[in-house]
């Protein structure tokens, strides 16, 4: 848990809670509703997640490269109904998934994610559909329900239940187990970790032989507990509240069930907890390492014949061990990257075309750091300033440590196509 | 007589032409037959884009120059095209984004209905064989062949390193294959029985080193392999995602694998073949599908003979059932399964071998020779289908046949 506590923002975040939308939606008069302009994320700037709105549903459909993809959100109604949702990453939108920092293609398809999103910061260059503004609100017919559509399509965060949970100090409660032929349902509360909540609504989780049982360092099977008599072969058996995380799916269910989730990874112990973490937290340092940290462009100095000094803020939400590699007076690199986190130019690797330069100071700003950030600001100096490292613009730092690689195709600008640097939302079918 | 042999002779060179233009006629799959497989051109790459709902993606090619500027190459899986990971049937939702994968492919059956490009959109030799009738990782191909990793050799510097390893025959007698360098790093899972460990946990207890080099003695392993960008400029080296240590490992990652796939096929159903219909009257048919190869052995025990009901609708070559906004058993034809036969010999790839005679006392539109149909055993769940997994009304063609316009051009 150590893992997660050191991250500050998180620990912000927690400190908003998870009614941290309900400004947004405060009971206002008429009046008031026709005055009130819907917030949309500024440019360079980290948006209040308080005025973000929060929904969960199955990633079905990811674009990787463009940091989009497709949700099936739960709204009121049938829950199979609901059409793939487009969604995009804002620039410093976060991904977790097993409680560690994540990127889209780490996310199994099938993975029910809490969101949180804004409105399209602008709409012209949005690479997803941007939609009427109060879309959530509508019912989306079919059986469907509200909820289903919102026009808040823009994430600052999108995380898996585990995530969730040990973010939030949540933990679910095993109550019983009903196993028949290899598959069941499984009673659980979701409750604070802590304990104290008496009242949290009992839910109704499927599992079968697909589901995973992580218990230290092992990977069990449904079989497994079966086998060692944790729990019963056939019929119903009191689990006592057992605490563990979850990892969740959707499966289609039987009986014209709106909505009921089903069970892919149960972890059942602390160890298991913090090796998942650890695992995913190893493979997203490798993926920033070779990607480049992203940051914002606070401020340039111009100096002469090219020279300039950079003023950064570092995206949050990266394992500490990364920021930690941004060294007062080490070399470093520097380059102009697009909303979609893409390199602006990398056919040789990022490092061909990148300002080269040295960290002249790095800063922790203090006080509350908003979620997106983190906090940390980088003075660059570099003799030769590029295209694309300009104010309010998005860039990728290379501290000297990190490998030098070259990117693949798709994750780098490579001609002067208009797509390229702002998808289109074409590839959503309707 | 002699203008007769004259004619004679043209018609002759005529048709050794023709027949001449016939042999360089590229092979394409036919609809309603399994093609011979070795009539498919095999290569290699990295899945780097999933469409699971329309069964098609992209992926990397491995080609004789730097495999980082290969851009991503769209493929479709045929309909009868087979995907297997870890060395269990699966579906594209099921492989992880950056998985290598081995692929067997022909040329588009019907380019005008391709749902991937039928053409080179860019200036690398890449293959136009795009429709994939296998598609399989690391680990699969090797179960698959009778091959194993031999790991001669680790070199490790600050968590992480080079293995070198060959992969060889099971069998004794055949030539052993070229070493080849392969990374590791931190990010590496080891399997071994129940265990999941991590290069960190072999360090501690001594197999592996912390720092520099170590004899693993020719280890058998299975690997999981992935790409990551090298330094270097080395043209292409791949990342060992995952070894599995021993067979007990291997054996759960087989069983956990083929329990998804199971759990899927029971809600989506089992895709077939229809050989042919004998029509009766009032609507009654009896239709003879043969259904796909590739699947658990008892998800085709399920169909059982004298009685045995069932329901059976139609689908289209993603295997997107035609209807189905009130679950596929919603418009399928009901009926019963009259037969179930093996047919004798080894059956293509893509074919189970299996036909079932199944009669209905309402055929409906789909259920004609040659087409796609999905057909569930009654054991089978009765569940709605996702929106995605079917066709809406069926007034779109996009839904179809859906065009390759959602993969980006790379120039």
């Amino acid at each position: 848990m150590m893992f997660l506590v050191r991250c500050s923002l998180f620990l912000v975040l927690g400190l908003l809670g998870v009614r941290a939308n309900a400004a947004n939606e405060e009971p206002r008069t008429k009046n008031q509703e026709q005055v009130a302009v819907p917030f949309r994320p500024e440019s360079a700037k980290f948006p209040p997640l308080e005025k973000s709105v929060s929904y969960r549903g199955e990633l079905i459909f990811v674009d990787h490269a463009n940091r989009r993809g497709c949700i099936r959100v739960e709204g009121t109604g049938q829950f199979r109904r609901n059409d793939p949702h487009p969604f995009a990453m804002l620039p410093y939108g976060i991904i977790r998934y097993h409680g560690a920092p994540a990127d889209l293609r780490d996310i199994p398809l099938g993975t029910v994610m809490r969101v949180r999103a804004y409105l399209p910061p602008d709409p012209k260059t949005s690479s997803v559909p941007v939609l009427p503004i109060n879309n959530k609100e509508k019912d989306a017919n079919g059986y469907r329900g509200t909820g289903i559509f919102p026009a808040e399509n823009h994430a600052i965060l999108l995380e898996d239940d585990a995530s969730y949970c040990l973010r939030e100090g949540k933990v679910w409660k095993l109550k019983e187990v009903d196993l028949q032929l290899n598959q069941g349902i499984v009673l659980a509360t979701l409750e604070p970790k802590a304990g104290g909540d008496t009242q949290a609504a009992e839910q109704k989780l499927t599992l079968d032989t697909a589901t995973r049982f992580w218990r230290g360092r092992e990977c069990l099977r449904l079989a497994d507990l079966i086998a060692d008599g944790t729990w019963p072969a056939s019929g119903k058996k009191s689990l006592g509240g057992q605490s563990v995380l979850l990892g969740l799916v959707w499966k289609p269910c039987p009986d014209g069930i709106f909505v009921r989730f089903h069970i892919s990874d149960v972890w059942l112990d602390d160890v298991a907890t913090q090796r998942a973490a650890q695992s995913q937290a190893e493979v997203h340092k490798t993926f920033i390492r070779s990607r480049w940290m992203p940051a914002w462009v606070d401020a340039v100095e111009y100096g002469k014949f090219g020279r300039a000094t950079v003023t950064a803020t570092l995206f949050g939400g990266m394992d500490p061990s990364l920021y930690a590699d941004f060294q007062k007076g080490s070399s470093a690199m520097m380059n102009g990257a697009e909303n979609t986190l893409k390199h602006t130019d990398a056919s040789y690797g990022p490092g061909h075309m990148a300002s080269r330069g040295s960290i002249l100071d790095v800063t922790k700003a203090a006080g509350e750091i908003p979620l997106g950030s983190s906090g940390i600001q980088v003075r660059f100096e570099t003799d030769l300033i590029i295209e694309g490292i300009r104010p309010g613009k998005v860039v990728r730092v290379r501290p000297a440590a990190w490998p030098v690689v070259e990117l693949p195709r798709e994750e780098h600008l490579g001609s002067f196509r208009h797509e390229e640097r702002f998808p289109t939302p074409a590839i959503f079918q309707k | 007589m002699r203008l007769c042999l004259s004619c004679f002779s043209l018609a002759l060179c005529l048709g050794a032409s023709l027949l001449a233009i016939a042999a360089e006629e590229p092979f394409r799959p036919e609809q309603g037959k399994f093609p011979p497989l070795d009539k498919s051109v095999a290569y290699r790459g990295e899945l780097v884009f999933v469409d699971h709902a329309t069964r098609r993606g992209s992926l990397r090619v491995e080609f004789k120059s730097e495999f980082f500027r290969s851009p991503p190459t769209p493929f479709a899986m045929l309909p009868y095209g087979m995907v297997r990971y870890h060395g269990a049937p699966a579906d594209l939702r099921d492989i992880p984004i950056g998985t290598i994968m081995n692929i067997r492919a022909f040329l588009p059956p019907d380019p005008k209905n391709s749902s991937v490009v039928t053409t080179p959109n860019h200036w690398y030799p890449l293959p136009l064989e795009n429709h994939a009738i296998l598609i399989e990782d690391e680990p699969s191909l090797c179960l698959r062949e009778g091959k194993t990793w031999k790991l001669k050799e680790v070199d490790l510097q600050n968590n992480q390193g080079i293995v070198l390893a060959t992969r060889d025959s099971q069998d004794a007698a055949a030539a052993k294959g070229p070493e080849e360098k392969l990374t590791i790093d931190s990010t590496t899972r080891f399997w071994r029985g129940r265990e999941n460990l991590s290069l960190a946990d072999l360090v501690a207890e001594g197999t592996w080193p912390a720092s520099g080099k170590k004899s693993l003695g020719g280890q058998s392993v299975l690997l999981g392999l992935i790409w990551k960008p090298c330094p270097d400029g080395i043209f292409v080296r791949y990342h060992i995602s995952d070894v599995w240590l021993d067979d007990k490992a291997t054996q759960r990652a087989i069983q956990s694998q083929t329990e998804v796939h199971k759990s899927l096929i029971r809600s989506r159903w089992m895709p077939a073949f229809v050989d042919k219909v004998e029509y009766g009257k009032f609507g009654r048919a009896t239709a003879t599908v043969t259904l796909f190869g590739g699947m658990d052995p008892s998800l085709y025990a399920d169909f059982k003979k004298d009685g045995y009901t069932g329901a059976i609708n139609g689908a289209e070559n993603t295997l997107k059932h035609a209807g189905g906004s009130y679950g596929p058993a919603h418009m399928a034809s009901q009926g019963t399964i009259l037969e179930v036969i093996k047919t004798p010999g080894v059956a293509p790839m893509g074919s189970s071998g299996i036909q079932v005679r199944f009669e209905t006392d309402l055929i409906i539109e789909g259920i004609r020779p040659g087409r796609v149909v999905r057909i569930r055993p009654s054991d089978w769940p009765k569940v709605y289908i996702p929106r995605e997994e079917f066709l809406g009304e069926g007034a779109k063609i996009e839904d179809r046949f859906p065009r390759p316009d959602i993969f980006p051009v790379y120039r």
